[in-house]
């Protein structure tokens, strides 16, 4: 199952909008992906943009840049008609855009590597790959093979599984 | 030449004048009139973006703009080019581009990776149309 959440988390009057969806037995982990960007706008980037969460982890992507909005978007064929980079067992998912201060929460289920991008942002090599537990886990599908449909940049950008499930998660280079 | 034609020259220098003079004094103030539309009412973008403030622009004029920056107070503080930088690498050059005030105090040129309305890489100048004008439209 996949379960995703687009919600405002501050309204005009600064009050916290509250989850409206209950959340399933207590135990589940919610792990903070921010999309930043730099002051004028010159670089945008998600942070972590390697993470490693175990399966049924929930992921929350806030979009923490004040002058921009972005989405995160899985590449599949049902959003865009891109190559598919998310286990095929995997749903895929697109948040629309957010706005500042707005998030978007997807589950993941399917042990594998999910690569996803900011629909904006792409041709900035605005990406990130997320590793669902190990090879070792049974359904494990590995990284995508497809070198066509996204850009030198993009490949470039994404840490390797590797270093993703080595470091727990990857911030880029220049440490923003 | 004959005089008439210097005559309609002349005239039509006259008008063409008036109609800037006019057209710059109903765009001191938001909302700018038609044809311009407020960006974050056709875009997913913030209402107000720090360094930018609030911004109108005319969808025809797209991508280059002028984009029209506005102050908290609606007050136009600067006026914005967006330029593609791979349509300049093949050649597209963006000329004669409007004002939205013929005042301008400093200009800023900087890179900006994309966003809602202008996505490809593209560079940003920024004419600023008073010394306030940058401090305001900061946050
Ligand atoms: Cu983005």
């Amino acid at each position: 199952m996949n379960c995703t959440r687009r919600h405002a988390l501050w309204l005009a009057g600064g009050t916290i909008a509250v989850c409206a969806v209950t959340r399933s037995s207590g135990a589940q982990t919610v792990t903070d992906v921010k999309m930043r960007g730099s002051a004028r706008g010159e670089k945008v980037w998600f942070d972590p943009l390697g993470l490693s969460v175990t399966p049924g982890s929930t992921v929350r992507f806030t979009n923490r840049d004040p002058g921009n909005s972005h989405t995160v978007t899985a590449y599949h064929p049902k959003y865009f008609d891109r190559k598919r980079r998310i286990p095929a067992g995997a749903e895929p998912w697109d948040s629309d855009f957010l706005l500042p201060d707005e998030y978007f929460e997807v589950t993941l289920t399917v042990p594998g590597v999910y690569d996803y991008y900011c629909l904006p942002h792409e041709m900035a090599a605005m990406v990130g790959r997320i590793v669902v537990g190990t090879p070792a886990d049974a359904g494990w599908e590995g990284l995508s093979e497809d070198q066509t449909d996204v850009s030198d940049q993009v490949l470039a950008a994404l840490p390797s599984v590797e270093d993703i499930i080595a470091n727990d998660a990857i911030t880029r280079k220049d440490g923003s | 030449m004959t005089k008439i034609s210097m005559t309609a020259i002349g005239l039509l220098f006259v008008s063409t004048t008036l109609a800037n003079a006019h057209d710059e004094k109903a765009l001191m103030n938001a909302p700018a009139g038609e044809p311009y539309v407020k960006v974050s009412d056709v875009l997913p973008l913030p209402e107000f973006i720090p360094g930018l403030g609030t911004l109108f622009v005319d969808p025809a004029t797209l991508p280059a703009g002028p984009f029209l920056a506005y102050d908290r107070d609606g007050r136009l503080s600067a006026t914005v080019y967006m330029t593609p930088l791979d349509d300049l690498q093949n050649g597209v050059s963006f000329d004669g581009l409007n004002l939205g005030s013929h005042t301008v105090s400093s200009t800023d040129v900087y890179f900006n990776a994309g966003h809602p309305g202008v996505e490809k890489p593209h560079a940003h100048v920024v004419l600023f149309h008073d010394e306030g004008a940058k401090e305001r439209l900061a946050e």
